[in-house]
């Protein structure tokens, strides 16, 4: 992986790719060097987690749940921790944030068109969605056969908080690390300022996100270039994993400010999936929030 | 409606609840931080104080951080006045001047009417000036029947080394007004005899156009450095120097005047006994520096600290005192502590007046400008509870001891305690919550 290091006004800049997202961590410390090893430490922390948690792959305990046939898999300390996480992220949206709702995509290909799937074809899926149908007793997880889980839906934010932790753990300079827009900061810069964030609109025509922070961690759920159209109704990828169907009056995307990454990142997550009701939903959690309808 | 069944206040915690499980728990983005609580001081026999306290922290999303302090005290009970024993009862007169209280024979003389109540509040702001630099502003008051004080505050701390070191300038000004009950005595003047029906009158003490309230002014400045040695260990270097103007003479305190051979008190104009006011210098500067070391020993913390003072007035001290943080379990710990403190007396400092001989230009008996040692020892218990809020309780043992037979003492006062022992029990419970 190549880790490019750049001088920023307001310190050094580690950039690099994963998990298809542009990643920066900005760092407050003078030295190129220092910058640079930082960097690549949260570079390697991002490019692990991709690889521990990709669907994408063969060679991962993804892939070894995925492909058990209904046999139980025994997972590691990590995974176990995520699945636990997804657990409680189950029952606290009342099924509405599932790890199994994977599946749906083999109908729902949100590219821009109007292939809508027939209802028979979404009916025909659902048996083989729900969180309640599979057996996970810490470490041990069994899927009913033909079911998938996918853990992605957790992975970029958490791969924020990661690499932030690993960062810190190694300096007492100030860090910014963002990954594709969903970032963490750990501490203001020694100038006393915060870190200047800008989140990029999911919709070219609404203004940028711009704002301070200096301690906290901002995640946006909702991308508006993936939807589906037709007869005039747009259908956002956002899907009901009890229904199979998009939520339809989802808003187009939503960003928390939160404690941690993963955090935030659920909550927006959380925020979509219930429709319309989304601002009140965040209203009621006590923190700041961003909503593009 | 599901959405109207779920508890999504709840909802959040519980995600930063599975946050902290999964290790990836945030700092809040946004702190608030309150802590209250509550302290008992009582010298057995003597001062009773009860305290409660309120602090808060807010950590704006600016990075500017925001602090308050609200404190109400009240305090009753029995102080020393100032006067030595004698081996008959003697009679004062009250601040007020309306009434009068006895001591017995061999008693420490104690004034018995002290009661007051002190309410205070305090405020301030840190933000960043410039680069590098952190900027404090703030701003105090507090107020009690007969003393108001009022004052700013503000200091500048600037991060170098990459971090490792600290340097602090700070500066404090504080305008202060005493209005002692019955009027502030004219230095020296004789204790007069209680003037029943006119009780409560702040003219009774009043003489010859002396005002009834004094004023002060305190100014301090001061430097600090914080060193990190290792990555284990801390220390700090603080120096202050404080320059007071103005009315510091304790206008509840009064000599005994007593005679220069039998050493018994001489009676006064109109009353069986004569007590002096005391009289102080209008100026005073003080010198303090201390050293703290904080050493982080894996599970637990140790801190050692040396604090070295001085004044004009002739007073030194030097305080000692080691803690230990036993965190014996994740969330609870215990917190020993040990204070050593002496000092030695001011140069005006003296038992009692001589009849016949010349009034100094100023004198006190007060116990506090006296020589003295003292020791604290106390246990601190700190746990993090169900709610996520922290309690900690404090008991906290005091012994102050003083020269009870000076060499020099006079006649009959070589048998009587020309220095009482002051025992003290502090008691504390602390709660801190309302983080975000």
């Amino acid at each position: 992986m190549t880790v490019q290091v750049q001088r920023r006004p307001d310190g050094w800049l580690a950039a690099f790719t994963a998990m298809a997202s542009p990643c920066e961590v900005l760092l407050d410390v003078d030295d190129r060097d220092e910058a640079a090893s930082l960097g690549e430490l949260a570079a390697a922390e991002a490019a692990r987690i991709e690889r521990h948690l990709s669907r994408y792959r063969d060679d991962n305990i993804i892939h070894a749940i995925n492909h058990a046939a209904g046999r139980p898999v025994l997972v590691d300390d990590e995974t176990a921790g995520l699945l636990d996480f997804a657990d409680q992220c189950w029952r606290l949206s009342e099924g509405r944030f599932d790890v199994t709702s994977g599946v749906l995509r083999r109908v729902w290909r949100f590219d821009g068109s109007d292939r809508v799937p027939s209802r028979a074809a979404v009916k025909e899926l659902l048996p083989l969605v729900g969180w309640d149908k599979v057996s996970w007793a810490r470490p041990s997880l069994t899927l009913p056969v033909g079911m998938e889980i996918d853990l992605g839906g957790l992975g970029k934010e958490y791969a924020v908080d990661r690499a932030a932790q690993l960062v810190s753990m190694r300096t007492r300079a100030a860090v910014l690390v963002n990954f594709g827009g969903d970032l963490r900061a750990l501490g203001a810069r020694r100038d006393g300022r915060p870190w200047r964030v800008g989140v990029e609109s999911p919709d070219a025509a609404a203004a940028a996100l711009d704002l301070e922070l200096a301690q906290g961690a901002l995640a946006t759920s909702g991308d508006a270039r993936r939807f589906l159209l037709k007869n005039g109704v747009r259908y956002p990828h956002i899907l009901n994993p009890r229904t199979g169907w998009p939520v339809l009056d989802a808003p187009r995307s939503v960003t928390v400010l939160a404690d941690a990454c993963t955090e935030a990142g659920l909550l927006a997550t959380l925020a979509m999936l219930q429709g319309r009701m989304a601002r009140g939903f965040l209203a009621e959690q006590g923190v700041k929030y961003w909503v593009l309808d | 409606m599901a959405a109207t069944e779920r508890k999504p206040g709840g909802l959040r915690l519980a995600l930063a609840a599975a946050c902290g499980v999964l290790g990836v728990a945030g700092a809040p983005a946004h702190a608030t931080e309150v802590s209250t609580g509550a302290l008992v001081y009582a010298e057995p026999g003597r001062v009773k104080a009860f305290e409660l306290l309120a602090d808060g922290t807010h950590e704006f999303a600016s990075g500017n951080i925001g602090t308050f302090r609200l404190v109400f005290d009240a305090l009753t009970g029995a102080s020393a006045n100032g006067a030595v024993p004698a081996k008959n009862a003697q009679t004062f007169t009250s601040p007020s001047g309306g009434s009068g209280y006895t001591t017995a024979a061999g008693e420490t003389p104690l004034d018995t009417t002290f009661k007051d109540t002190r309410f205070a509040g305090s405020g301030g702001l840190t933000f960043p000036w410039g680069r590098l630099t952190k900027a404090t502003v703030g701003a105090y008051g507090s107020f009690e029947s007969d003393y108001t004080s009022l004052g700013i505050n503000g200091a500048l701390s600037r991060d170098l080394f990459q971090r490792n070191t600290t340097i602090t300038v700070r500066g404090s000004h504080f305008a202060d007004s005493v209005s002692p009950m019955g009027g502030a005595p004219v230095p020296f003047a004789e204790m007069p005899a209680p003037t029943p029906g006119e009780h409560d009158d702040k003219a009774a003490l009043e003489d010859d156009g002396e005002g009834s309230s004094e004023s002060k002014g305190v100014t301090d400045l001061g430097v600090g450095l914080t060193q990190v040695l290792t990555r284990r260990t801390l220390l700090a270097l603080n120096y202050t120097g404080t320059n007071v103007t103005g009315y510091q003479t304790d206008p509840y305190k009064i000599l005994s005047v007593v005679d220069g051979t039998t050493g018994d008190p001489v009676a006064g104009t109109g009353t069986p006994e004569m007590f002096r006011y005391e009289s102080r210098p209008d100026k005073r500067s003080k010198h303090v520096a201390a050293a703290e070391l904080i050493q982080n020993l894996g599970r637990d913390i140790m801190t050692l600290s040396y604090r070295w003072y001085e004044d004009d007035w002739g007073i030194k001290s030097r305080t000692t005192e080691v803690t230990y943080r036993l965190n014996f379990q994740p969330t609870r710990y215990v917190q020993p502590n040990l204070r050593w403190y002496h000092q030695g007396a001011a140069d005006f400092y003296r038992r009692y007046l001589v009849q016949g001989q010349a009034l100094p230009e100023f004198a006190s008996a007060d116990y506090r400008l006296g020589e003295m040692d003292a020791v604290s020892v106390g246990m601190k218990y700190g746990t993090k509870l169900k709610s996520g809020n922290d309690l900690t309780m404090r008991l906290e043992y005091y012994k102050q001891t003083g020269n009870h037979a000076p060499n020099d003492a006079i006649g009959n006062l070589r048998d009587l305690d020309l220095y009482p022992t002051v025992d003290a029990w502090i008691a504390n419970v602390g709660l801190t919550f309302g983080k975000q």
